[in-house]
């Protein structure tokens, strides 16, 4: 009985593998001869299944891009850069779309040292810190034994060494594991749908205007009272914009 | 006697020809159905005077006047007319239906009846209205109704209000304006011309009027959800037959002021539906074609031509956005003329609109107009359409080629060589392959099996160490060493022994075997030439003590003197220890 429902899944799951490929081929047919409209209906398909990956992000965007469509442009291809962060083509594309946005806001800029530990934690994510503080623990463990079981004094002072080494390295990497987690956690980037919104000072309509953002922004959340959202820019401003007018990456 | 009878009655059929023909007795009522509170009129009519009239029982009812008996006698045209009635003003008892019965009358000795009139009495009216009231008149003969084409129509569908008055036959309209002319909110809405409007015959109510069309408009609802159409408002000077009568016997009519509107009206707008709805969608609804032309596709470069992006059909015309045409940058493109040619009638909005773009191109070249698409919602099937336009080609046959100008060669050099340079700022296209994955994530940090990998290892430090440190203390232990060392070589050779252990024969035959073989494996000796002497020689030779040789003997002969003497367990068992000793002695000595 329970082989049957293992083998009943596997197939269900490769037939859906199947639709998918053959979706995403069709998407890029209908991409390539310019029927953009066509090619997002079956980039969406793929992601009704709840399968997603850097590619039918990045094509979904262009396709989104080459219609003019701002926002959902910009939308997937950031969620294609979080799949694929280090990838040129997407990086290349964005600011292709970004340049379509009516928003001009600066990057705060960051200190050396705190700039560099910044650049550390996001070589890997936080899973890979934590494979990498794994290994090194590993690493410890064999050149710590083999300091210990070594008779010659050479051999002896070079394990040691080299077990202290990996030893911090090891906790550097837990640290760096922890902190990009935080990082993750904290980070809840949104992007800006409606053409135009106001951003207010406090959550309520009454409240005064603060700035006004356009289509295509990238926020980063902060917090949520009811139907209203903080948000912060990445020049540092804060204030509060309605959950209709933005959409979570 | 008889013929006298005869005459008289022949004159008097004369004279009676004379003046009418037939008796007509009827009884009229003012009203047929009326509220408990209000009263009842019934009039007995005669056109010859009778005797003998006999009223019904009212039963039901109570009098409250009458009879009242009228009589009036006219002369028209030498034509006399009479007419009597007899008049009775009743108050109803209770409610329900009744039956005011026959009344019988006498004439010239005939008996006629009237016909039984069925009255509804209902509960009581809030005012009890005064039928001569103009008001009252006014108010039940004039009406103004709103009618609405559809009620719930979806977002942008039209539907249609119009405006209806109605006039009963015996009132007139004198004149009449508009105190408040409904402001449609929510709606997109044209009013459709309605001057010149012919009086028209309708019923209303199931009874016969005449009507007015006041007012058409179309309306396109502009938001979803409950939407109110604000009534209209009329101030109408109406004439209403009064009572009184002027000298030549007409009625006398008044003329009273009213105020009439048609009720609020609310609609339900259905949105449209969100499943399949088109990523091109602005909004379009009704039933449209679409083309997009150009007015040549082969001309020179800085000639002009017009691309023409148009909609026709029927539907919100004016109240969506046309798809914008994509043209390739080498082309100078104007901003588009937009030109709107619809009419609008009851049906809703009708004809095309078009937006038409001036098109230059600078250089040679063929240039494709891409496709661009245009989806609408079709009211009829209830689905998102979607219409493709064609892709043109525009072809400009002469003039300077484009990548010459970018290269500054001569434009006469047209098949000079061009350089191939990769130019970095492309839009890159889409990727070809892709490797799904599930949306749902598991992550690896922080789970169980993350911290145990974590910090499992450390426990292999101390565990190594202890492992070591008892390695050591082994290897120290030297008698303890030996001791092992004996028990090792005893178990490799007295294994079987050990099996067959109180089993005499078995036991002792095993234990012979075992110290040979050992013999064999130590000394390199065949099994043939294994004489007790030469065991003894070969012994000393290794340089084993003259004692153990001397147990070693002791062994392989009570193993001999064993098959024939009874031999106890606890023999058996030294016996085998003696001889594992022994081995592990020799073992030791011999070199």
């Amino acid at each position: 009985m329970k082989n049957i429902i293992y083998i009943l899944a596997f197939l269900f799951s490769t037939v859906v593998i199947a639709q998918n490929s053959a979706l995403f081929e069709k998407g890029n047919t209908l991409y390539n001869e310019g029927e953009y409209a066509e090619a997002i209906d079956a980039y969406s398909n793929i992601l009704e299944t709840e399968n997603h990956s850097a590619e039918v992000y990045f094509n979904l965007a262009n396709a989104h891009y080459k219609l003019n469509n701002i926002a959902p442009s910009i939308y997937y291809y950031e969620k294609a850069l979080q799949l694929e962060p280090n990838d040129a083509d997407i990086k290349n594309n964005l600011s292709f779309a970004k340049n379509m946005t009516v928003d001009a806001i600066d990057m705060l800029p960051e200190t050396g040292f705190s700039k560099l530990i910044k650049k550390i934690t996001y070589a890997f994510t936080f899973d890979g810190w934590a494979k990498l503080a794994i290994a090194f623990v590993f690493l410890f463990v064999i050149l710590f034994l083999t300091y210990y079981f070594s008779y010659s004094t050479v051999k002896k002072r070079l394990a040691f060494i080299a077990s202290n080494g990996s030893l911090l390295l090891m906790v550097v990497s837990l640290i760096l594991a922890f902190n990009k987690y935080g990082l993750d956690k904290n980070d809840k980037p949104a992007i800006v749908f409606s053409q135009e919104s106001k951003v207010k000072s406090e959550p309520n309509k009454r409240s005064e205007e603060s700035f006004r953002l356009h289509e295509g922004t990238k926020v980063q959340v902060l917090d949520t009272v009811k139907n209203w959202k903080k948000i912060k820019l990445s020049d540092g401003k804060t204030g509060w914009i309605s959950a209709d007018d933005i959409k979570a990456l | 006697m008889k013929f006298k009878k005869y005459i008289s009655v022949i004159v008097l059929i004369f004279v009676t020809s004379f003046t009418f023909s037939q008796v007509k007795f009827e009884a009229k009522v003012s009203k047929k159905k009326l509220g408990i509170n209000e009263r009842l009129r019934v009039d007995f009519e005669m056109n010859q005077d009778g005797d003998n009239f006999n009223p019904p029982n009212f039963s039901g009812f109570a009098v409250i006047g009458g009879p009242n008996q009228s009589v009036s006698n006219s002369w028209i045209n030498g034509v006399r007319s009479y007419k009597k009635t007899y008049s009775y003003f009743l108050s109803p008892k209770k409610r329900g239906n009744f039956t005011i019965d026959q009344a019988t009358i006498v004439v010239d000795g005939e008996t006629y009846k009237t016909t039984p009139i069925k009255i509804a009495v209902t509960a009581a009216i809030d005012k009890p209205k005064d039928p001569n009231d103009p008001d009252y008149i006014a108010s039940e003969t004039i009406h103004l109704v709103a009618e609405v084409s559809k009620s719930n129509p979806y977002l942008n569908e039209a539907i249609t209000v119009v405006y209806k008055l109605y006039v009963s036959p015996n009132t007139g309209v004198t004149n009449w304006n508009e105190i408040d002319s409904p402001r449609y909110n929510d709606f997109w809405s044209q009013t459709i011309d309605t001057k010149g409007q012919k009086v028209e015959n309708g019923t209303y109510d199931g009874e016969d009027y005449r009507f007015l069309v006041l007012r058409k408009a179309v309306l396109y609802p502009q938001k979803t959800g409950k939407l109110n159409i604000e009534p209209l408002s009329l101030d109408i000077a109406v004439q209403v037959p009064t009572n009184r009568r002027d000298i030549f016997g007409g009625r006398m009519m008044t003329t009273v002021h009213k105020t009439v509107s048609a009720g609020n009206k609310s609609i339900n707008v259905k949105a449209l539906p969100e499943a399949g709805k088109p990523i091109d969608f602005t909004g379009a609804v009704g039933d449209f074609s679409f083309n997009v032309t150009t007015s040549k596709t082969a001309l020179n470069a800085s000639e002009s031509l017009q691309a023409k992006v148009e909609v026709r059909g029927k539907g919100n015309l004016k109240l969506f956005n046309l798809p914008k045409i994509a043209l390739p940058s080498s082309l100078e493109v104007y901003e588009p003329e937009h030109a709107e040619n619809v009419r609008t009638n009851l049906s809703g909005m009708q004809g095309s609109i078009s937006d038409t773009y001036t098109v230059v191109p600078q250089y040679k070249g063929k240039y494709p107009i891409p496709k661009i698409s245009f989806s609408y919602f079709d009211l009829k099937t209830k689905t998102y359409k979607r219409l493709s336009s064609n892709e043109i080609v525009i072809d400009v046959l002469e003039g300077p080629l484009n990548n010459a100008i970018e290269t500054g060669e001569e434009t006469s050099t047209g098949n000079a060589k061009q350089r191939v340079v990769l130019n970095n700022d492309q839009f890159a296209f889409i990727k070809t392959k892709t490797s799904l994955a599930s949306v749902k994530q598991n992550h690896f940090f922080k789970t169980p099996i993350f911290w145990s990998a974590l910090l499992l290892p450390f426990l292999v430090i101390p565990l190594a160490i202890v492992i070591r440190k008892k390695k050591a203390t082994r290897d120290a232990d030297v008698f303890g060493n030996r001791m092992r060392k004996a028990d090792k070589l005893a178990k490799k050779y007295l294994s079987n022994a050990k099996k067959s252990l109180g089993k005499k024969e078995a036991f002792y035959i095993a234990l012979e075997k075992a110290l040979h073989n050992y013999l064999k494996a130590k000394l390199q000796i065949e099994t043939s030439d294994l004489s007790k002497d030469k065991i003894q020689v070969l012994l000393t030779e290794k340089g084993v003590d003259a004692d153990a040789v001397k147990d070693f003997n002791s062994i392989l002969e009570s193993c001999e003197l064993a098959r024939y003497t009874p031999i106890t367990i606890v023999t058996m068992q030294e016996d085998y220890n003696k001889a594992a000793q022994t081995i592990s002695l020799i073992d030791k000595q011999a070199r």
